[in-house]
């Protein structure tokens, strides 16, 4: 195992951020912190990076009990949300500044430098200084920064959170085959479930400082563990009772055994997707298909419909009634 | 960088400006500028006669003394101090912060008052003591740059305070997890970025310094040749009439400041220059 987790817990005042967190990340593998905002996940980012302490228990990393060291001696890197470039420092001497620290020899650096801006794509831009980059390049640059001092475990706290979707999806995209070339423990914060789903090996999912469910994507999407996490990992709606993704519903023209009927209030489309709001005694569920099979099915407003869960529905009973 | 947005422009602007002007040139330039013409009245002859008379230059030299090593215990003090305020919390942080303001709030006259009443050679509180071992502060140079410390005791901390707030901690503590320890991420990350901050504080503090009055004349003992600063001299240069001595000191002393200031300008003018060059 690379880092683990033993007993965790902090508390600002009254407010509990973490509490008796154990958790092993095993090596080489990318992990994401996923949880509302609020919930304790960049707390525990910060006290396995050293940035901050715990009021009990322990972080072992690679095997060496790291609960007492300073973020100097912990050969972690760290990737803040807002960058932290050093602003008056040109590019390639920001990511040279650990190396500085190290005091290697100059030729070594140079090389060093040269290798990860074009990891990261930066080379042409290595003599200009953070404020003359966009926040993709600047992200990019604080990353070959963590990268150039050899982090046994790598730390991202909601690194693409400032940049605007279409940059923030390339940077996705762009880490996941960054993680596959390098190979360095990475343990990346996010509250949206969709970059989690798609760049993670393994998702931790934390809320209200403890730890919901530990999985891959598909292990969380196919048997979440509770109601919290079926609903922060995608759109939920009841039937029969049971928490149920909408496109998990069979809709049926006609009346079938076990069929909730209902009938229809709603429609909507968006793109080739139709959503629809269907009103049955239990009160209102959302469904949502193809826009071909809608047709098939004649789903228009008015018509009325029965409902069943389609074979293999992944449906969780919710444990808090309201 | 920020896009300038400027208003349309009315009679309002204009009215203000006039008012700006008009008052910046009867309260500042104007009396400035007749401080220069009457030094030279009469071609260079009252500086020559300034920079000829020892006593003068002793007042110079020992008003150059208090002003640089005031200003440099200042920098080092308004820096430290300044970084305690804003990265550390600790019972009665307001408290030192508002004792901060006070130099400027309290009239250098108080100020000298005060450190005799400590330190004074007869009477004072610690004083005796301190010339029993041979070290005299009041009237002589170590009471100068005291008073002259502790009325420009506050301009480094109030230019530094704001950079350091804006600043925030990231910086530091990316440079931290990158393996600096304290005082490398102080020199190559912290003062690098509060620089300009520093430099505008102690400029400050240097005008000032070479300024102060009223503390040092209660402190001095104003001894000719020995404890005379050069505010001191030019005050006694006027009192015996010696006007074109007087303005040829103040001349001198304004020259200081105003070079000073001029030179940071030009400094970051530079840099801005270099930075939007490479853009």
């Amino acid at each position: 195992m690379s880092i683990d987790i033993t007993g965790v817990s902090k508390s600002y005042g009254d407010f509990v951020a973490l509490e008796n967190i154990n958790l092993s990340l095993p090596k080489g593998q990318l992990t994401a912190l996923l949880g509302p905002s609020g919930g304790g996940k960049t707390t525990l980012l910060r006290i396995i990076a050293g940035l901050e302490s715990p009021d009990g228990g322990s972080v072992v990393i690679e095997g060496k009990d790291a609960t007492r060291l300073p973020v100097q001696k912990r050969n972690v890197g760290f990737v803040f949300q807002h960058y932290a470039a050093f602003k008056h420092l040109s590019v390639a001497r920001n990511v040279a500044f650990g190396l500085e620290i190290r005091k290697r020899p100059k030729a070594e650096i140079a090389e060093r430098v040269d290798e990860l801006l074009q990891l990261v794509h930066l080379s042409q831009f290595s003599h200009r200084l953070p404020a003359q980059l966009s926040g993709g390049q600047r992200q990019r640059m604080a990353l070959a920064r963590a990268l150039a001092v050899e982090p046994t475990v790598l730390l991202l706290d909601e690194p693409f959170g400032a940049l605007d979707a279409k940059v923030r999806k390339e940077l996705r995209d762009w880490l996941r085959r960054l993680h596959d070339e390098v190979h360095v423990t990475t343990v990346f914060v996010t509250h949206d479930q969709e970059e989690a789903l798609e760049v993670a090996d393994e998702i931790v999912v934390i809320n209200d400082g403890r730890v919901e469910q530990v999985g891959t994507p598909d292990q969380l999407y196919d048997e979440p563990a509770n109601d919290f996490v079926m609903s922060f990992l995608g759109e939920v709606t009841r039937l029969h009772g049971h928490l149920i993704r909408p496109h998990d519903i069979e809709v049926s023209a006609t009346p079938v055994g076990g069929g909730v009927p209902g009938s229809v209030t709603r429609v909507l489309r968006i793109g080739f997707e139709v959503r629809a709001t269907v009103t049955t005694e239990e009160g209102d569920v959302t469904v949502v298909m193809t826009r071909t099979h809608a047709r098939t099915v004649g789903l228009e407003q008015g018509a009325q419909v029965w409902l069943t869960a389609v074979a293999g529905a992944t449906m969780v009973a919710p444990l808090t009634v309201g | 960088m920020a896009e300038r947005h400027r208003y349309p422009k009315s009679p309002m602007t204009y009215l203000l400006r006039v008012i700006v002007i008009v008052y910046l040139v009867l309260l500042v330039v104007w009396p400035v500028a007749l401080v220069v013409t009457n030094t030279f009245e009469n071609g260079g002859e009252a500086l020559r006669s300034i920079i000829e008379d020892p006593d003068m230059m002793a007042a110079l030299r020992l008003t150059a003394v208090a002003a640089v090593v005031a200003t440099a215990i200042n920098t080092v003090f308004g820096v430290s101090m300044s970084l305690l305020l804003v990265r550390n919390e600790f019972p009665g942080k307001r408290v030192v912060s508002s004792l901060l303001d006070l130099p400027l709030s309290v009239s250098p006259i108080v100020v000298g008052l005060a450190l005799v009443l400590v330190y004074g050679g007869r009477n004072g509180w610690l004083g005796p003591t301190l010339e029993s071992w041979g070290f005299q502060v009041i009237f002589s140079t170590p009471g100068i740059i005291m008073a002259t410390a502790f009325v420009s005791l506050p301009l480094v901390i109030r230019e530094v305070v704001p950079v350091l707030e804006e600043l925030g901690i990231e910086q530091e503590q990316a440079a931290q997890s990158l393996g600096a320890s304290g005082a490398q991420t102080f020199w190559r990350v912290t003062l690098p970025s509060i620089k300009w901050a520093v430099i505008y504080g102690v400029v400050l503090t240097l005008a000032r310094s070479l300024g102060e009055f009223g503390a040092v004349k209660v402190v001095s003992g104003n001894v000719l040749g020995e404890t005379r600063t050069a505010t001191l001299a030019v005050e006694e240069k006027y009192l015996n009439f010696d006007q074109q001595g007087a303005y040829a000191i103040a001349f001198l002393l304004a020259s200081v400041s105003v070079v000073a200031i001029l030179v940071v300008f030009l400094l970051r003018a530079r840099e801005d220059r270099r930075e939007r060059s490479l853009s």
